[in-house]
């Protein structure tokens, strides 16, 4: 019998899609990987977690211009702590910036290839931290369930680019992604509360947060008890601003409770307790 | 008559890879002389030392003792090859370029002018026929029109010595003869040419003087006429001076 | 010299003839444009990451296109017997050497240009910043650096038959000396005796290709690198192509080139 090369490509392509249409719904349970949600993770699967580290990495090489150290330099010394939303607070980059892990030159080498390597400790500025953005929109891409790109992000968005919309976007993005993260709950309200002077919201989300610090796992308690730390005397400003002094003073009891520096606090009570010794008394509430 | 290739008890050793074989000789004390003006044949069945001799006057091989000079000079010394052309067999010449620009190439070797250079190419390529298609690729060209391309990179110095190894080797009858009428014309120019090949009846229409050579020894040297003195033709006469015995089924 | 340049300009025009660098710089060139065109924040003033990305793009490409086309120089002539004629012109291996390395610098310089003018203009389009003296610079110390992996994969060639293998090993050389250069000695003091002394030695006597790698500068705007150490880099850079080219002359004048 002779076939024509027409009607056997006919039958193969006919079969090819027999085939792959009766096999697609059994192949959906052979792998997790292409049940992912974004495209990245269906390219690397859980190996996009090491892709996410490494481009939040790349976005501290960006906030400092190429001065950093190398996987070498940091076995060498101390490990680095990589960028956080602490970044930018003037007193912070200072003492960083006199960090120094070149150290003298080694031998001639290294001395004469300094001249082509960035060796001065800078920081981005004048806006050109929006340089590190695209790195964290990466990471928060390739590892949804990384929070701190979210907090870095917005922290960067809000205090240093001037655009809380777009902070408030990533974060809720974040928390789409996070439902449980207090850090991004706090973040939140900073972005509420430091760019929008919405107390409210601020309060709201505030509050949110301690609720789901309360029912964390008590070893992310442990770690993260100064999340807390900075929820609950937020929480305790607000309150002192919006006049709520019975509250404000609670959550500083609360705050001193897993402060390293319960005396700080404590000259922060005695100053409320001084604006309310002209004021009608007011009776604390339940805080949570 | 003045030789202008000369080669004087040259011998040339190769290294067998077996170690146990001990070294191959390839040439064994070689006396030749070519003079100007002649079409010199050089025949021997393959293996018999034609490629080596010829490697050893181009300078690709060091003789193991010995020597070889071209015009006088010592074959070692890169200028002794300014004034000679040299046909390589089985060749494909860069493919990503025009025949015009090969030629052009070479012809920048030889430092020669511009205005030199556009003569001679024009020349050539009306010589080796291939007029029409020198702006052409050589990728695009057939095995003939590419031998032909090679014959005219070796005359692009106006050499007074041609050196052609196997020059009609895998051409058609009328790529052949396209060869032969060539190396005629550069005879009747007063060229002299140093040509090895297999085609025995093409060497006996053209050379003026034959040598033999099998397994690395001058067998015979002469004339087309003395070197077939007492055989039918050179065919017959080659097959009798290399030891030939024809099988009794033949 | 009309030798060299002559074996140097055959070179050039097989570099432009093949397909090699075209693919590359197309490939190099929607990579780069995709990335310009995303959106991050709806910031259209973001820029560094489109250099970082162009300048990587351009690096791998150019390291591929020199030592692609350096690898096949010499054994591509034996194969197709193009040496035999060539040698039989009065021409020497060592000016074979010099020239077929010349072309390929020169070509590769060509490729440089295109790709550096590609860069300058996607990146200054999108800053409106145009450092002219810094990118002459980069481009410079990136072009002398692949004038030493020229040499090298060049050297490579003459003991090498197959293409493959010398641009394969040159390739792997280079992305070490490239990723692990600086750091060599530090990774030295890290091990036992007698790795110590084998790496620490490795550090001094290999070529720091990695001084000409001034991306970094350009990416975060970080102005020029002394001229001094420039010129200081470009005869560190002159000594190691010598003697690679050297090593490789030293090689190809023994070479048999008839089996």
């Amino acid at each position: 019998m002779k076939i024509s090369p027409l009607s056997m490509l006919a039958v193969l392509g006919a079969l090819a899609f027999t085939l792959s249409a009766s096999l697609a719904l059994t192949a959906d349970n052979w792998s997790g990987r292409a049940k992912s949600d974004n495209v990245f993770g269906m390219m690397f699967g859980d190996g996009r977690k090491l892709f996410a580290n490494h481009f939040f990495t790349m976005a501290d090489v960006y906030f400092h211009s190429g001065y950093y150290p190398s996987v070498f330099d940091q076995r060498a010394t101390e490990e680095k702590e990589i960028i956080s939303a602490s970044h930018g607070h003037k007193d912070s980059e200072e003492d960083e910036k006199n960090e120094d892990f070149l150290g003298k030159p080694k031998d001639w080498v290294d001395a004469f290839g300094r001249n082509f390597r960035i060796t001065q400790h800078t920081h981005l500025e004048n806006h050109n931290e929006r340089e590190i953005l695209p790195w964290l929109r990466l990471a928060a891409d390739l590892d949804p369930q990384k929070t701190e790109v979210y907090t870095v992000g917005a922290f960067f968005l809000r205090e240093h680019l001037n655009r809380p919309d777009q902070a408030e976007v990533f974060l809720r993005e974040g928390l789409r992604n996070n439902p449980d993260s207090y850090e991004i709950l706090f973040e939140l309200g900073r972005v509420y509360h430091d760019a929008y002077h919405d107390l409210d919201r601020a309060r709201n989300v505030w509050q949110l947060g301690i609720k789901k610090f309360m029912v964390a796992p008590a070893d992310r308690q442990k770690d993260d008890k100064l999340i807390f730390e900075e929820l609950v005397v937020n929480l305790a400003r607000i309150e002192d601003e919006a006049g709520n002094y019975g509250a404000a003073i609670d959550w500083f009891h609360a705050a001193q409770k897993v402060s390293p520096a319960p005396d700080a606090l404590q000259k922060q009570i005695d100053a409320i307790q001084k604006k309310m010794a002209a004021l009608i008394p007011v009776t604390p509430g339940k805080l949570y | 008559m003045t030789a202008i290739l000369q080669t004087q008890k040259l011998r040339v050793e190769y290294r067998s890879r077996d170690f146990r074989q001990g070294n191959k000789i390839a040439l064994n004390g070689l006396d030749l002389e070519v003079h100007a003006g002649e079409v010199f044949g050089f025949l021997g069945p393959n293996g018999a030392g034609k490629t080596t001799t010829m490697n050893v006057l181009l300078g690709f091989v060091p003789p193991s003792s010995g020597g070889a000079s071209l015009f006088g000079i010592d074959v070692r010394q890169p200028i002794a090859r300014q004034r000679i052309g040299y046909l390589p067999e089985l060749t494909y010449y860069y493919k990503f370029l025009t025949a015009e620009e090969l030629l052009r190439f070479y012809a920048k070797i030889f430092g020669l002018t511009r205005a030199e250079t556009d003569k001679r190419i024009a020349e050539l390529l009306k010589l080796v026929e291939l007029e029409h298609a020198a702006k052409r690729p050589i990728k695009s060209y057939s095995k003939g029109m590419q031998q032909r391309v090679g014959l005219a990179q070796s005359l692009i110095n106006n050499p007074d010595l041609l050196i052609l190894d196997e020059p009609t080797s895998g051409l058609d009858p009328l790529g052949r003869m396209k060869v032969r009428e060539i190396i005629q014309r550069l005879k009747e120019q007063g060229k002299t040419v140093f040509f090895s090949s297999h085609e025995l009846g093409e060497v006996e229409a053209i050379c003026d003087r034959v040598a033999i050579l099998d397994q690395g020894d001058l067998k015979a040297i002469g004339t087309v006429a003395e070197v077939s003195a007492g055989s039918a033709n050179l065919e017959q006469a080659f097959l009798k001076i290399v030891g030939y015995q024809p099988s009794s089924a033949s | 010299m009309s030798k060299i340049f002559a074996l140097a300009g055959v070179v050039i025009k097989e570099l432009y003839r093949r397909k090699d660098f075209y693919v590359l710089f197309v490939l190099t060139a929607l990579l780069t444009l995709g990335a310009g065109m995303v959106n991050f924040f709806h910031d259209d003033k973001i820029v560094r990451y489109v250099k970082d990305i162009c300048l990587l793009l351009i690096w791998v490409s150019a390291l591929v296109i020199s030592v692609v086309t350096t690898a096949r120089q010499i054994p591509a002539e034996r194969e197709a017997r193009t040496i035999f004629p060539l040698l039989a012109k009065p021409v020497s291996r060592a000016q074979v050497i010099v020239g077929k390395f010349l072309g390929c610098w020169l070509a590769t310089g060509v490729a440089l240009v295109v790709f550096y003018f590609f860069f300058a203009v996607v990146t200054g389009s999108k800053e409106h910043f145009w450092p002219w003296a810094a990118y002459l610079e980069a481009v410079w110390m990136h072009w002398v650096m692949l004038g030493v992996v020229i040499a090298m994969v060049l050297l490579g060639s003459i003991y090498f038959a197959a293409p493959s293998s010398t641009s394969t090993i040159t390739i792997i050389v280079v992305g070490g000396i490239l990723l692990l250069g600086t750091h060599l000695k530090i990774i030295a003091l890290q091990q036992p005796e007698p790795m110590q002394f084998i790496l620490t030695l490795g550090y001094f006597v290999m070529p720091h290709l990695e001084w000409y790698d001034l991306r970094d500068f350009v990416v975060y705007d970080m102005g020029l690198v002394p001229v001094r150490a420039v010129a200081l880099a470009t005869l560190y850079a002159a000594v190691w192509t010598g003697i690679f080219l050297v090593l490789a002359w030293l090689g190809f004048r023994r070479k048999n080139l008839t089996t």
